[in-house]
């Protein structure tokens, strides 16, 4: 991944965000239940090791905060990718999650399609969406839908046999 | 010894039939082509190709799991080579002399040397993987509760700092990881922790629905969010290694390959930090320098035989001490667990064959990566040309199948958009993956041999520092985390200055 590194304000952002973290788990295991009442070792509380791991976010956070202050972190400019690169990052994640946790989850639109359809409609919609620019400047979109369809149904018919044929897989 | 020989033989006479030889090649070929492919990585390789080995025998499946692992890690250095672009992680250094021997339009040469390189690497490791493998579990018998908590720490810190190229947040995604490790029931009494009544939860996450998303979706996001342009590959020359640099450049390909080994066994570290590490240490001990990063031959040769050295190195952790050596390992052993294998200190008291089977799986994947390597040049080349829009959802559908596949539980699925989303923006802010994933594997080792620490010492912390091998990984885990302070450093300069007064006067 080439990604420029974070800015110092991105540090501090981050760095009060691990802080709230590391409070809220340390809380979290400092309040749980300690099984008195079965008599246990009081050193085997199962919350102890979740308020250690807080104590130590919270500090490492701590850390990073006075660092990303020291670097001017107070006054420096907020960063982020180019629109471009945020709008493809939003239509990816857009297409992800309505496949995963829509259509195979069924828990988005709240009607059943079949996985093999899902898969095929999920492929066939990310390609023609992400060449979709390119295939146009080129003239080639007719040849773009080609390509993807070709792509979604022979995945679509690939995993539905392997896993359901193969390793008896009920599908979603 | 001979019965290790023994143990050896019988372990490359169980694989030599037919079929099993054809799905030798077959996964050495799928690895080659994940590793190539930049935004498929070995981890994310070995992950998917977890969830589609679930129904085979155990043995054949860690069969294609190890060969897909050193393809991967191998085929990576085709595109740092051919596009300037790595494969995977460890293949970066490649690019630096890969890619300028092939602007030179010796394209063929660098394929002929990175094949050289990480077949002898991948021989070196294995040889080191049959003997302290062994060794290391004898060593780990002695293990406590004390040790094993050390060790977990030594795991998360040591990876913490040395990969990515900030410790802080390297340690902060660790620590992240070792805590997600305690949500569900705890080890002791099966309490349930942060599960906020939810049943699923209760359960804790699962390790492969959270690695396919850390390292598979998470990559689907880094790629599609990134136009990427089409590859322009230069011109090629005979691809066929040279025994000519073999000879010339020995003692490169044994330095290389015993740095690669020893950075593999470090937990947590991996393949990428081992070949930058074998690069400047080549670099370093070499006649031609100034060559390094505009075609050397001998830089190129170090980094491919340190990165493919690492892979059985991180192995012999995972055998001897139930610790991955590096990200990939961490999947590796997780689906050893998931096929019945239990890794760890009793692995060569009640299962010493599986060692030899790992050794004898590694010598099959480094025939796999030297027939594949050398013979599909022209077809890799092709799969390089495939835009990677086109790939990316095909590989998006494999992880949610895979992740749903393992349970078949739709909570999997979640978790695996979950941590692809967690792994997508932690990447952005430059957190590494390799101590995150580290964390999630040993946070149950960590949590168990505290409490149980303090249990059998009543509470004394003393133990865990004054037993020799606890006292040597607390001073370890110490020492890594101080020296990243500006005024240790300087202060233990100057002790080092005033200890060793004929270095000033020379």
């Amino acid at each position: 991944m080439a990604d420029s590194p974070p800015s110092p304000r991105a540090d501090l952002v981050w760095s009060l965000a691990w802080i709230a973290i590391g409070a809220a788990i340390f809380t979290g295991g400092f309040t749980m239940e300690r099984l008195e009442r079965q008599n246990i070792n009081p050193y085997t509380a199962p919350g102890l090791v979740p308020a250690l791991l807080g104590i130590g976010i919270a500090i490492l956070g701590a850390i990073l905060l006075v660092r990303s202050v020291r670097r001017t972190g107070l006054t420096a400019a907020a960063e982020g990718g180019t629109p471009a690169d945020r709008s493809r990052l939003a239509v990816a994640l857009a297409l992800c999650i309505v496949y995963a946790g829509g259509l195979v989850g069924r828990t988005l639109l709240g009607f059943h399609v079949s996985f093999w359809l899902a898969t095929a409609l999920f492929v066939f919609v990310s390609i023609l969406a992400f060449e979709w620019r390119d295939r146009r400047a080129r003239g080639e979109l007719g040849r773009g839908v080609a390509v993807a369809a070709a792509c979604a149904i022979g995945t679509a018919a690939g995993v539905t046999a392997v896993f359901q044929e193969v390793f008896l897989v009920r599908l979603p | 010894m001979f019965d290790g020989l023994a143990l050896f033989g019988k372990s490359l006479a169980s694989f030599a039939d037919p079929l099993t030889l054809l799905i030798v090649a077959g996964a050495c070929l799928i690895g080659i082509v994940i590793g190539a492919l930049p935004g498929l990585t070995a981890t994310m390789g070995v992950a998917l190709l977890t969830t589609l080995t679930l129904k085979m025998p155990s043995n054949v499946a860690l069969l294609v799991l190890v060969c897909s692992y050193v393809g991967a890690i191998y085929g990576g250095s085709r595109s740092a080579i051919l596009l300037n672009i790595p494969g995977t992680p460890a293949n970066a250094a490649a690019c630096l002399d890969g890619y300028a021997l092939a602007q030179q339009g010796l394209a063929g040469r660098a394929i002929g040397i990175s094949t050289t390189g990480s077949v002898m690497g991948t021989l070196i490791g294995m040889f080191f993987l049959a003997l302290f493998t062994p060794v290391l579990g004898e060593v780990a018998l002695k293990f406590g509760a004390y040790e094993f908590f050390w060790l977990a720490l030594f795991g998360v810190i040591i990876s913490g700092n040395l990969t990515g190229n900030d410790p802080l947040k390297g340690w902060l995604a660790g620590f992240v990881g070792l805590f997600i490790a305690s949500i569900g029931q705890d080890p002791i009494h099966a309490y349930e922790r942060f599960s906020f009544n939810n049943r699923d939860l209760a359960g804790g996450f699962q390790l492969i629905p959270a690695l396919v998303g850390a390292f598979g979706f998470a990559e689907v996001l880094t790629v599609l969010a990134a136009k990427t342009q089409k590859p322009v590959i230069h011109r090629f020359d005979s691809h066929l290694p040279r025994i000519g640099d073999v000879v010339k450049y020995w003692r490169t390909i044994l330095r290389s390959g015993i740095i690669g080994t020893f950075i593999g066994i470090v937990p947590g570290v991996g393949e990428d930090v081992a070949s930058w590490s074998s690069y400047a240490a080549a670099r370093r001990a070499s006649k031609e320098p100034e060559k390094y990063g505009k075609g050397s031959v001998e830089g190129l040769m170090a980094a491919e035989t340190g990165d493919n050295a690492c892979v059985p190195g991180a192995i012999i952790p995972v055998l001897a001490l139930a610790v991955p050596g590096s990200a990939p390992a961490a999947v590796l052993m997780a689906a050893m667990i998931i096929h019945g294998v239990q890794p760890g200190p009793l692995i060569m008291v009640n299962n010493p064959q599986f060692v030899y089977d790992v050794v004898a799986m590694m010598l099959y994947a480094t025939l796999g990566i030297l027939v594949f390597g050398l013979a599909l040049v022209k077809p890799l080349l092709k799969v390089l040309q495939v835009p990677r829009e086109i790939i990316m959802p095909i590989v998006f559908v494999l992880c949610v199948i895979g992740s749903y596949a393992i349970s078949q539980r739709l909570f999997d699925v979640w978790t695996m958009l979950g941590f692809g989303v967690v792994g997508y923006v932690l990447r952005r802010y430059n957190y590494p993956m390799a101590p995150f994933v580290l964390g999630i594997v040993l946070g149950d080792l960590l949590d168990k041999n505290l409490r149980r620490g303090l249990v059998l010492s009543d509470g004394d912390l003393t133990p865990f520092f004054v037993r020799p091998i606890s006292a040597t990984l607390a001073a370890i885990c110490l020492a890594t985390i101080l020296m990243n302070f500006a005024v240790v450093r300087r202060a233990f300069h100057a002790v080092y200055v005033a200890l060793t007064p004929w270095r000033k006067a020379a």
